[in-house]
């Protein structure tokens, strides 16, 4: 029997309505590679196998019946990165604090995602509570990256790119603070959009940092990203800082003559091999007919450490809630004084989460919260403001997704600092909520290279019209040897 | 400067049980990335406001009881009668 794990989204859901093969035939390979390779890529934390049947059953008893309301997103198999949540399943943000908790309702992502037929697989890998750019602070070990295992998988959806790219998947949802699906996108050579904020409900999404994370999905390629978009996007009662209108996407791109700005700062302070890429990737645009210029950002400087005071003293706020009374792991109460118990509890939050607490606790306590948190905000506006200028004259900005190749899992880990750098690239969109799409740019040394394409407010289809444009040209989508 | 106190402290605030070995690890490294923070501080603030929300206050939900569809108490784990069991309030 051919090999179904391979298909794009637009391919599987074709093949099951056209009956070229079934639903159960396509999810029984997908659990399958699973269960064979995940051993090597811990992408997964919680496996659905019963639940992905049956609903693989469902769907082959309404094409068999005929049904009209079969979904657009019918048989294809989703993993959902595990700070979402997902009725009956674990969620567990890879976290010792959540170990036990189960889902008492769905996320409205994967609740749409479930309305659109797509078939839940499990639960991916993440830096606890996603907070990582590799994937190594997970309570469930580090996910490894799929185009060489001694790797970092990048973070902190690190499980969500790389059961995508080792076709565990078709795709994936991320959650993206600081660049956490665009890191890891580019880390496994797989396409990951972080969306405008406010166009994807955070709804069911255990919070980090919610005024910079945004829900997105994760393909091979980008009609996969463009059609989970059509699912998941739009307005929800239940998240008020969802946005009246979001529009919907088309898999054909429309538009000529994209006017291009290279964010000159970011590709310089990249690696010479990512430079290198990334003005190739340029040159290709050029030869699309796309007017090409490098501009220069002037608050770039300020962006990391902005964005760092910004989520760090939201985490310190948002995972104060963690008392382990209603939800947690099993402690016994009886005999211990509140305080007491309290500590006790906490103290199973791991290592990189009581850092972000407690530097996002002293940015905010009295004395400082001028110097650092009201700078920071004020940084905000200022990053708006210079975009909102490049947006009159370009339509996106290129530059990379990361601005450092894969490395070995274990070589950043005691360094914070270092590793927080690394996110120099992908901040910017958080900072100012515009849409940011990472998509496989080349490949050096067999380490995949990310290119990241950025877009104005609500510009989405700007992305994936220049990002489908790319993708054909360039042509470097694959698959590793696994 | 980020004192062995201040962490200690804040550690207690945040209700986080620290070691000595974590409070000196800490130390050293939160020092490091306090003082790469240090460079907001330059920013001019003319012509500055900081982000605020687009949204209307307008547009939230009614303030009244609404029904959660599913078991919102599916992971209490200790309960006494129809109550939660917590830790006792000294």
């Amino acid at each position: 029997m051919t090999n179904l794990c391979g298909l794009t989204t637009k391919q599987v859901t074709l093949g099951i309505k056209n009956r070229d093969f079934s639903a159960e035939e396509y999810i029984c390979q997908i659990l399958d590679r699973i269960e064979k390779i995940d051993v090597k890529i811990n992408a997964f934390i919680t496996v659905d196998k019963k639940g992905a049947l049956q609903k693989a059953q469902l769907i082959d008893r309404k094409i068999h019946n005929r049904e009209q309301n079969i979904g657009p997103l019918a048989g294809v198999a989703v993993g959902i990165k595990d700070n979402i949540n997902t009725n009956g399943l674990n969620t567990t943000c890879a976290s010792k604090m959540l170990k036990d908790y189960v889902s008492p309702y769905d996320a409205t992502t994967v609740k749409r995602l479930r309305e659109s037929d797509a078939i839940v697989v499990g639960k991916l890998n993440l830096d606890e509570f996603a907070m990582g750019s590799t994937t190594e602070f997970s309570n469930n070990g580090p996910t490894h990256n799929p185009w060489n295992i001694d790797y970092v998988a990048g973070g902190s959806s690190g499980g969500s790119a790389a059961s995508v790219a080792a076709l565990e998947c078709a795709v994936s949802l991320g959650s993206d603070t600081g660049g956490s699906i665009r890191c890891p996108a580019s880390f496994c050579s797989v396409v990951g959009l972080k969306p405008t904020y406010g166009s994807v409900s955070r709804y069911g999404l255990i919070s980090y940092a919610n005024s910079l994370e945004q829900i997105g999905p994760i393909g091979k390629t980008v009609s996969d990203v463009a059609m989970v978009m059509n699912a998941i996007a739009g307005k929800d009662d239940n998240d008020y800082t969802t946005l009246e209108w979001v529009p919907k996407y088309t898999l054909h791109p429309t538009k000529k003559n994209i006017r291009v700005g290279l964010v000159k700062q970011l590709v310089e302070g990249a690696d010479q091999a990512i430079s290198k890429c990334i003005y190739n990737a340029m040159d290709l645009f050029s030869k699309l007919d796309f007017e090409c210029e490098e501009i220069s950002m002037n608050s770039i400087r300020y962006s990391l450490p902005s964005y760092y005071t910004i989520a760090m003293a939201e985490a310190s706020s948002n995972l104060a809630r963690y008392d382990n009374i209603r939800y947690g792991f099993d402690l016994n109460p009886d005999g211990y004084e509140w305080n007491t118990y309290f500590s006790k509890v906490r103290s199973n939050f791991g290592q990189e989460v009581k850092r972000r607490i407690i530097i996002g606790s002293y940015v905010l306590s009295a004395g400082y919260y001028g110097k650092y948190y009201l700078k920071a905000q004020m940084l905000r506006s200022l990053l708006k403001r210079e975009l909102k200028s490049f947006f009159k004259q370009y339509d996106i900005l290129i530059a990379p997704t990361m601005p450092v190749l894969p490395f070995k899992i274990g070589e950043k880990i005691d360094d914070p600092l270092k590793m927080y750098l690394i996110d120099i690239d992908t901040v910017i969109a958080n900072l100012s909520g515009i849409p940011a799409m990472s998509i496989p740019a080349g490949f050096h040394n067999d380490l995949p290279i990310g290119l990241q394409i950025m877009a104005n407010e609500l510009q989405e289809q700007t992305i994936l019209d220049a990002a489908m444009l790319f993708e054909k040209a360039s042509n470097i989508q694959r698959s590793p040897d696994l | 400067m980020v004192s062995k106190q201040e962490i200690r402290q804040l550690g207690k605030l945040s209700k986080l049980e620290l070691t000595d070995q974590e409070i000196e690890r800490y130390q050293s490294q939160i020092e490091e990335i306090i003082a790469y923070f240090d460079i907001l501080d330059s920013i001019s603030l003319n012509e500055l406001e900081p982000i605020h929300l687009i949204k209307n206050f307008s547009e939230l939900r009614k303030d009244c009881q609404e029904l959660f569809e599913g078991n919102a108490l599916k992971n209490v784990k200790y309960r006494k009668d129809d109550y939660i069991k917590g830790p006792r309030l000294a």
